[in-house]
């Protein structure tokens, strides 16, 4: 099996549009959930998320545009960051470069429009490209077409677990030398009427902070109240690490590991027994001990079982070293991502691992006494280079995927020490 | 204005059709409108002359060609008698 490095990140995300910028604001402490009037429907609850700082049209031509869900649009403007970012990475390899995107609901932008118009506008004109927006892969297929990439096209859709599915499948194929280049990550668009009260009516949603809506998802807290939808996208592109220190690529990571597994017990209740066991499969997969793991970017959702059942798991594989792993959940600034959630937070934790600073969990003010590791609480943090980070995403309906980066050593590794100039002090 | 005109304005504003390219002799193909387009574009054309497209695509492909045939089909539709129902 070849070593797989990342040499590129691409984000459109809640806070900021750029892998740079987003992280910025994770590090300043910004939170991206705001009230969203406009998707108020005959509600007695105002609706809150986290949009995307993203404005389409300075991106594509209007002709486009009629054909481009919001997911698929983030999706394409997250993967030309990406490949921009990794250089010469396609240059003999688009034949058989591979695409692997997460999505948990696709193009619910344009479903929910077609139900509109057939159901509440009582009209049988459905726009033409319905199909071909709304479809789970249309987001994929599209960053194939753009970029001419002729290997495996793939969408996963595994629930909040997808992108990192996707991520680590990706990683896989390039392991074993099925392609020289992927590019892999997710994409979802979930604030639509119709996705927002779905997921209301699984009760399941923070309700609006009363003295301040920014504040509403709390994960690791006492007064914890569930998760908060946000929208986005986030690629990586994937390359042996070999292929990409000889065209003297920047390598960010190493992609170093990955553990795959499913709870197979329940369609939503998280599992000490399936985290931990992802966890565990994780850290073997990138032959690595716990106490070399220095961040953790958690699932954290702030629902009242994942966080504590999380804790109990992270306290499961770590042992005695579980108190000195810093833990934070992003999702506290971000919002919850579904499909797309796996690969923002892993690059989340690339550029930790590389500029040795840790993001926050915000509004964690509450403690929750089951839930007591180390959560890099309301600010963050500078900390000494460290050699490992782990970015766990657990599902509706089972599937857990951890992922497992590790410090780029070597003459063109981007194993920069200390912080950019960029970076804002905690 | 004429049909050709109101035809030619809409493939502009909406699909970014270059307005120098849309004369009536433009064939489909030169003006880069294929199939999948074209759905979209007789989807805007329904609204903008309030006219219902026959769902019979070997005659829309066979009767337009170019642009002109296009203004001749949608004048055939908004011509009385023509099944145009909205």
């Amino acid at each position: 099996m070849r070593r797989v490095a990342v040499t590129g990140l691409g984000v459109v995300a809640p806070l900021a549009t750029g892998a740079a910028a987003f992280f910025d604001a994770l590090v300043a402490g910004r939170s991206g959930v705001r009230v969203l009037e406009h998707l108020a429907h005959g509600a007695t609850v105002v609706p809150i998320g986290a949009a995307a700082q993203f404005d389409a049209a300075a991106h594509f031509a209007p002709a486009r545009l009629r054909m481009l869900d919001r997911v698929s649009q983030m999706a394409l403007v997250a993967a030309a960051e990406a490949l921009a970012q990794a250089g010469a990475a396609l240059e003999g390899a688009k034949e058989t470069a591979c695409v692997c995107v997460g999505t948990g609901m696709g193009g619910a932008q344009a479903t929910d429009d077609g139900y509109r118009i057939l159901y509440a506008e009582k009209s049988e004109r459905i726009p033409p490209y319905s199909v071909l927006m709304a479809m789970n892969n249309a987001a994929a297929a599209w960053i194939g077409i753009d970029h001419g990439l002729g290997g495996a096209n793939l969408t996963f859709s595994t629930a909040c677990s997808s992108s990192a599915v996707a991520i680590g499948e990706a990683f896989r194929r390039v392991a074993r030398g099925e392609c020289e280049v992927a590019i892999a990550g997710g994409a979802e668009a979930p604030l639509t009427v119709g996705t927002l009260k779905a997921w209301g009516a699984m009760r399941t949603l923070a309700p609006a902070d009363a003295s301040d809506p920014a504040a509403s998802c709390k994960p690791f807290a006492r007064d914890r109240a569930g998760l908060v939808l946000g929208e986005g996208a986030a690629m990586v592109v994937l390359e042996p690490l070999d292929r990409a220190r000889a065209r003297g690529a920047r390598v960010i990571a190493e992609l170093a590991g990955y553990g795959l597994c499913t709870d197979a017990s329940h369609i939503t209740r998280p599992s000490v027994e399936g985290q931990s066991r992802a966890l565990a499969l994780a850290l073997a997969d990138a032959a690595l001990a716990p106490e070399q793991v220095g961040y953790m970017n958690a699932h954290g959702t702030a629902t009242e079982a994942n966080d504590a059942v999380e804790t109990a798991a992270i306290r499961r594989v770590w042992g005695a070293h579980a108190d000195r792993v810093p833990v934070s959940s992003t999702k506290s600034m971000h919002g919850h991502l579904l499909g797309a959630a796996g690969a923002l937070e892993f690059v989340a934790a690339l550029i930790a691992l590389e500029r040795s600073v840790l993001p926050p969990t915000l509004h964690l003010d509450h403690p929750d006494p089951a839930c007591d590791l180390d959560y890099v609480p309301l600010a963050a943090r500078a900390v000494a280079r460290f050699e490992a980070t782990v970015s766990s995403s657990f599902a509706f309906g089972g599937t857990n995927a951890v992922l497992v980066a590790r410090r780029a050593r070597g003459r063109t590794g981007g194993s920069r020490n200390g912080m950019e100039k960029s970076t804002q002090q905690p | 204005m004429t049909t050709l005109e109101r035809l030619a304005a809409l493939l502009h504003k909406e699909f970014g059709i270059a307005a120098e390219t849309l004369l009536p002799e433009a064939t489909l193909e030169s003006l880069d409108i294929d199939s999948l387009r074209m759905l979209e574009i007789l989807f805007s054309v329904e609204e903008e002359f309030a006219i219902t497209v026959p769902g019979d695509h070997g005659e829309l492909k066979a009767r337009i060609k170019t642009l002109g045939d296009l203004a001749v089909y949608v004048d055939d539709l908004l011509s009385p008698g023509a099944d145009s129902a909205p």
